[in-house]
């Protein structure tokens, strides 16, 4: 009996896997968890873009519907290839302001930098089990996602008269360049803003939403207001969004979605105690940062309720605004500060929307140069007065107001710049807006020569004028049409001329 | 058992295979090459195809004598319901 269980003890000691062995094991279940994570964070982000088509399209009029679904769409066409071709290059390699010298190649460069690289093997299918093998495939598709809310971003404020072209290559630009330059910059351990000056944007307040809104808010000083939208005094008019609950049924997509965009900003260390890291490898948790996206929330729909006196539209607008404006410091705020300062951001975005339309006059259609632009850069700042002193960066520089200041005087016109001149260029070439005639017809029967609501009888256009009464709109928009054109709609322009 | 595949012998090739080529190398040059062209070409297509199509649409709503009505009134795509502008032969302003 003795012998038999010392033979059934050394063999199963026989078989025993050796430490070595287990922690080879435990490597690799390490990496397979974090295939996994960054896998489903790119799944749940898919759901920020049907949040954007929904929303787009139910604030669109019923003439522009797919038309501005497509934009959304379409996004995804050309944000992919120009992001795998150009954008992680950029990502990867100027980190340090310019470009890295010579061929970008692993061999050439060892780094991160030659990894990323179209034709290095971390750019395809291999095995190699390292983070920067195999796994630098999935780093890759969540930053893609960044990149097309980045440039979804600027989708919905252009809607109902850019041409989807003009868009497409303006996504381009903004998604696959502009962004991923300020996130090489300050987005990153080794940027050159994070390692000078430390400073910190967690999850991407400005990198991403504030650099979006500044190259939108470009890009609509050459595109110009809606026809109909001012009237002859510069007072705003406010088109009806042809479905309200697609609206609001896509900013709930978005917030959802979310959950996963702030997953996918922490690195995953599962052997290495917390087990989380921030964008700049300083420790933090999961638990940490959907504490504060969920007070965010919480936060920016009371403050955007408070200050648009119950508005849907805002109330829903005031939770992206809020969590945006928590989104910098998120890795360190204790939620109560999250639900206080996203308070304060929801008020933000109705007051500062107000003020573009209103005294600029700048026709934004979905409010989003003052959710994702002012508070991007408003969730910058209050990391600078509210986590100053925290350790940032591989070097471990302390947080400051005067860094996080630099940060936004840097990327500003960063952002603002290529909006403004590529736009103008395209309205130079008459390639940015679409003809007069085509806006008041509606863009779907020009860009699809159908409507997309054939067994729905149509109704009269509306619009609300600046004192709050609905009218009907065409007589309105005919009006602006000649005012705007010089000519009366139906005559051709060389026959206005005296 | 997945365990029991002969793993070790594949990983070589199965490391190093890329088709067309492994890393840096002319076959993964080209098909950059290839998929840049696709990139920027099917942009200059886009470009091309919505000017001509707003472009025919444009001239369209101006040659049929008035803008179409910016709310239709009749269900279904076309222009039903006579134009709210005025025809063509009206004088302009």
């Amino acid at each position: 009996m003795t012998s038999s269980l010392a033979s059934v003890l050394s063999a199963l000691l026989a078989q025993a896997p050796t430490p070595e062995e287990l922690q080879e094991q435990i490597n690799l279940d390490s990496l397979v968890l974090l295939e996994v994570f960054y896998f489903f964070t790119v799944v749940v982000m898919w759901l920020i873009h049907v949040g954007f088509m929904a929303y787009e399209g139910g604030a669109s009029r019923r003439k522009n519907l797919m038309s501005t679904a497509m934009k959304n769409i379409l996004t995804i066409a050309v944000v992919t290839p120009s992001f795998y071709y150009f954008g992680w290059y950029i990502y990867g390699c100027f980190e340090h302001g310019g470009p890295a010298e010579g061929h970008a190649g692993p061999a050439e460069f060892p780094g991160f930098c030659g990894l990323t690289a179209p034709w290095s093997a971390g750019m395809a299918g291999n095995l190699e089990s390292s983070l920067t093998g195999h796994l630098s495939l999935v780093f890759f598709l969540a930053f893609l996602l960044f990149s097309w809310t980045t440039a979804s971003i600027m989708s919905g404020a252009l809607i109902e008269r850019v041409r989807l072209s003009a868009y497409l290559i303006l996504a381009v630009v903004l998604g696959s360049g502009v962004w991923i330059m300020d996130a090489a910059w300050g987005w990153s351990a080794g940027g050159w803003l994070t390692t000078n000056y430390g400073f910190h944007d967690s999850i991407a307040s400005m990198v991403v939403h504030g650099v979006a809104g500044a190259f939108t808010l470009g890009v609509l000083l050459n595109l110009g207001p809606r026809i109909g939208k001012f009237d002859a005094a510069g007072r705003a008019r406010t088109f009806r969004p042809h479905n309200t609950h697609l609206t609001l049924m896509g900013l709930m997509l978005i917030f959802t979605g979310f959950y996963g965009f702030y997953a996918a900003c922490l690195f995953i260390q599962s052997t290495v105690f917390p087990g989380w890291l921030n964008i700049y490898l300083s420790p933090t948790t999961l638990g940490t940062i959907a504490m504060v996206i969920t007070f965010g929330f919480a936060g920016g729909f009371t403050g955007g309720w408070i200050a648009s006196k119950g508005d849907p539209f805002w109330t829903l607008s005031g939770g992206l605004a809020g969590v945006i404006s928590v989104s910098a410091g998120a890795d360190v705020y204790h939620p109560s500060l999250a639900y206080l300062l996203s308070a304060t951001g929801g008020m933000l975005a109705v007051w500062s929307g107000g003020y573009i339309e209103k005294k600029l006059r700048v026709d934004d259609a979905v409010g989003a140069v003052a959710v994702h632009g002012v508070c991007g850069f408003y969730g910058v700042l209050l990391v600078g007065i509210f986590a100053g002193g925290f350790p940032t960066g591989v070097n471990n520089v302390p947080t400051s107001f005067g860094g996080q200041l630099i940060g936004m005087l840097t990327f500003f016109p960063l952002a603002f710049l290529p909006g403004y001149i590529i736009s103008w260029l395209l309205k130079k070439a008459n390639l940015l807006r679409v003809p007069p005639e085509v806006e008041l017809e509606g863009l779907d029967m020009a860009e699809f020569q159908q409507d997309f609501f054939p067994e729905f009888e149509r109704v009269p256009e509306v619009i609300v004028l600046p004192d709050g009464q609905e009218v009907e709109a065409a007589p309105i928009l005919l009006e602006e049409y000649t005012r705007t054109n010089g000519h009366r709609a139906g005559a051709p322009a060389e026959r206005s001329s005296p | 058992m997945i365990d029991s595949f002969p793993y070790d012998s594949w990983e070589d090739v199965a490391t190093t295979f890329w088709t067309f080529g492994p890393e840096d190398s002319t076959g993964t040059y080209i098909l950059t090459v290839l998929g840049i062209i696709l990139m920027v070409g099917a942009i200059i297509y886009w470009v091309w195809l919505e000017n001509k199509k707003l472009t025919a649409q444009a001239e369209l709503l101006r040659g049929a004598g008035g803008l179409p009505p910016a709310s239709p009134t009749a269900p279904g795509p076309g222009f039903a319901e006579p134009p709210l502008a005025g025809p063509s032969t009206e004088p302009g302003p």
